[in-house]
């Protein structure tokens, strides 16, 4: 269904324009490497070897692969209806999404459930359900049973099993010893997105439990972990819904709340203090945005494990009420043992966390953030967080349009353009200049990401989800294997256009409108480069940064 | 967080081709009961949730085809099995003598931690049959073969007329239940304090 008001609306590009690259010979930007192994599902039960004497009508819920597929022409309407349900309850901005588990009353024969875009399962390698983004896992024991007999069909083959057509349905697998993780998506995201997806909600798993529980099913295969995870649905169903507007799930990097050099120094200097005293990690976060991080000598925390830490603590709602030394782990960092993280909100937004090797380091932590407040608060960290928040980050209509080349930084980095004619501004009503509607900037040493605020044509949360979509799949298509460094991308379709540029050294995303000329996109695009080099000391974490390299 | 726990138990039957696994199953869950004889072709699973003592849960039946295909499940289709119910068709001798076979077959690839006393069902179904004239495995040697193999509970069925259906998946579920029982801490390791070798990654590899 191609209707404009589904929940995920269909991408119907045209590729109007060619792809360029700086680079001779690299200029075929969509291969894809077979490396993973594709299977068409079988549409008729009977070839399929695992559908079961399907008894026919049977309400009850019996797992066989013909669930999977489901009828095109029936519920039309019905489904219509469920999608419009969906949109509003998701509509608006992210504060106004409400976590936890809906729709819990579905099973697979629910209709409602067979046509939800984006299922999430995990379960056991002997078939019994641990999660389910939708609908009650008990309920869903024979589908989750009907997953496990693909996987272990294919693997007695000597085989694995990545992913399986299934109409416009795609089923990824990931294999992670005894647990088995699936996604079911028919939003026509990127293999390559959908598994990332996965090795997340697999990440966010190792946070609460490490990988000792491989021990478990070792031990006891009948092992039932799902009382472990007891209480947890929110942290997955949050982490689920990122992938929709947290772009640091695909670039795999963090992004700092802007603040002035003086004021982030001011947070970083009291952290050190803190990380000298035997802290392993020591961050301070507004939301899911960096304001100081600083790491013990030569530890590094990866940017993955920020975002499933920082989502862990931020969809527990027990964290917010009192400060608390929760056991943590870190699965970058060391995904079989666990850490202690001594967590304390300050004020609505912005917490502290205090991670340690020592299980006895509560007091010594809680003495800790009783300096690090004092500090904070004499220096006025808080209150220029919180003015920040107001302020926001990066406005395309701030873009400055007088463009101060240097090329020692830029001269080497210099997008090709078309026409080299001088600056002739198309300003358009709405967006930045040049119809620069948003910009994403992810800096590859430092690990970090600048996103730009969306601007009026992008306002509604359908619309972001959409162009982080697109995004996502340009990511995509830029990191597939095999082709080098320096390359741009230039498309154009009925939504955007949308320009990517990849160097060593950055990456820049930008969408304009789709009537932008792309000569002066070109141009626009390497002003916005200077403007993050001129402003690089206020959005980005730099110096006294916890990586190694 | 839901105060009460729930369980899931995974139930297998095995059994010959046609001793009638699927419609016993389908008697439990559906309370239903199909005439038309069907090879099962692969697997087969069926969900039902049962009260139990004031505890909820859900029994997850895996259904084979007889002899051949599910082989190609192996050691997957067993592995953390809760229970595993043995039918035989009490006119069938052959199907009776395979039992030994399916059980040893069971232990073998579900490889369970504790054989001895891993809890088995046996079902002798079709009692219906020509109002149990047409009967040539007696009640009295099914009850000896089971109580050689660790007084394994046995129960004697109709899946057509729905006889003794329930009763043996209140004990299928009673027992399964009772085998999941042992509970252990969960104690995964913590990092050691001042150690230098610790993995670390430096940033991202995508
Ligand atoms: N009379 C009678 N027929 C039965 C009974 N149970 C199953 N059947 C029949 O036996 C045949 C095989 O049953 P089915 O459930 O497919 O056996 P399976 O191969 O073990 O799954 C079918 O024709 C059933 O209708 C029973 O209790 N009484
Ligand atoms: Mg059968």
């Amino acid at each position: 269904m191609a209707s404009s008001q589904s929940d995920e609306p269909a991408p119907e590009e045209r590729e109007i324009d060619i792809t360029t690259s700086t680079e001779p010979g690299s200029d075929v930007l969509w291969v894809r490497t077979g490396s993973e192994q594709e299977m068409d599902l079988p549409s008729s039960p009977s070839s399929s070897g695992y559908a079961g004497e399907g008894g026919g009508s049977t309400s009850a819920t019996t797992g066989s692969l013909i669930e999977i597929e489901h009828d095109e022409e029936v519920e039309q309407e019905q489904m219509r209806i469920q999608n419009q349900i969906d949109e509003i309850s998701i509509s608006d901005s992210n504060t106004s999404w409400i976590p936890g588990k809906r729709h819990q009353d579905e099973d697979d024969g629910s209709i409602s459930w067979r046509k939800r875009k984006k299922h999430f399962f995990i379960l056991s390698n002997s078939g019994k359900p641990i999660y389910s983004r939708y609908g009650d896992e008990h309920k869903l024991a024979g589908f989750s049973a009907t997953l496990q007999a693909i996987v272990s069909f294919v693997e007695n083959g000597g085989d694995s099993v990545k992913l399986v057509r299934a109409g416009k349905h795609q089923v990824v697998f990931l294999v992670k010893g005894p647990i088995y993780l699936v996604c079911i998506s028919s939003t026509e995201e990127p293999y390559e997105s959908l598994r990332g997806q996965l090795e997340l909600i697999y990440g966010q798993m190792l946070v609460i439990l490490t990988k000792s529980i491989n021990k478990c099913f070792e031990k006891n295969p009948k092992f039932d972990m799902t009382p472990l995870l007891g209480g947890t649905d929110t942290v997955f169903s949050s982490l689920i819904h990122s992938f929709s507007w947290n772009p640091a799930t695909f670039l795999h990097a963090y992004t700092c709340l802007p603040l002035s050099y003086a004021t982030r120094q001011a947070a970083g200097a009291v952290l050190q203090d803190t990380a000298d005293s035997g802290v392993l990690f020591a961050t301070l976060m507004c939301r899911h945005k960096v304001i100081s991080l600083v790491g013990a000598q030569k530890a590094s925390l990866h940017p993955d494990d920020m975002l499933l830490l920082a989502n862990f603590v931020m969809s527990s709602e027990s964290f917010r009420t009192s400060e608390s030394f929760s056991p943590v782990c870190l699965p970058r960092y060391n995904p079989s043992a666990f850490l202690y993280a001594y967590i304390h909100y300050f004020d609505a937004d912005t917490y502290l966390m205090l991670l340690t090797t020592n299980s006895d380091a509560f007091y010594h932590l809680k003495d800790c953030r009783l300096r690090i407040e004092t500090v904070l608060l004499k220096s006025n960290v808080l209150s220029e967080v919180q003015r920040s928040l107001l302020d926001g980050g990066m406005h395309v209509e701030d873009l400055p349009t007088i463009p101060q080349y240097r090329t020692s930084h830029l001269g080497q980095h210099t997008l090709p353009s078309d026409s080299p004619e001088s600056f002739k501004e198309a300003n358009h009503d709405i967006g930045g200049p040049a119809g620069l509607w948003h910009f994403i900037y992810r800096s590859i040493y430092l690990d970090q990401y600048v996103s730009s605020e969306f601007s009026s044509p992008i306002s509604t949360r359908q619309q972001q989800k959409k162009l982080y979509r697109a995004y996502q799949k340009l990511f995509t298509s830029m990191h597939d294997k095999g082709i080098g460094p320096h390359r741009t991308q230039f498309r154009r379709d009925e939504n955007y256009v949308l320009l990517c540029w990849v160097t060593q050294d950055f990456e820049l995303y930008a969408a304009f409108d789709p009537l932008a000329d792309k000569a002066l996109a070109i141009k626009t695009c390497n002003r916005v480069c200077q403007w993050i080099k001129d402003v690089e000391n206020e959005i980005f974490l730099l110096g006294a940064s916890p990586f190694s390299w | 967080m839901p105060s009460r726990r729930r369980t899931l138990l995974k139930v297998i039957i095995l059994g010959d081709s046609g001793v009638g696994k699927t419609s016993l199953m389908n008697q439990y869950v559906n309370k239903k009961f199909s005439n038309q004889y069907k090879a099962t072709i692969g697997a087969d699973f069926l969900t039902k949730e049962v009260q139990f003592e004031d505890r909820l849960f859900t029994l997850q039946i895996w259904d084979t085809a007889g002899q051949e295909r599910f082989q190609s499940l192996g050691v997957a289709f067993y592995r953390g099995a809760d229970c595993c119910v043995l039918v035989y068709d009490v006119n069938s001798v052959k199907s009776f003598d395979n039992l030994n076979n399916w059980r040893e077959e069971f232990l073998i690839q579900a490889n369970p931690s504790d054989p001895e006393n891993f809890p088995f069902v046996v079902i002798g179904n079709k009692i219906d049959i020509d109002g149990g004239n047409s009967r040539v495995v007696s009640e009295k040697k099914a009850r000896a073969w089971c109580a050689a193999k660790g007084n394994i509970p046995y129960f004697e069925t109709s899946a057509k007329e729905g006889i003794n259906v329930e009763e043996a998946f209140q004990t299928i579920a009673k027992d399964a239940l009772k085998s999941g029982e042992e509970e252990e801490l969960y104690l995964p390791d913590t990092i050691d304090v001042g150690n230098s070798s610790q993995p670390r990654s430096t940033g991202c590899e995508c």
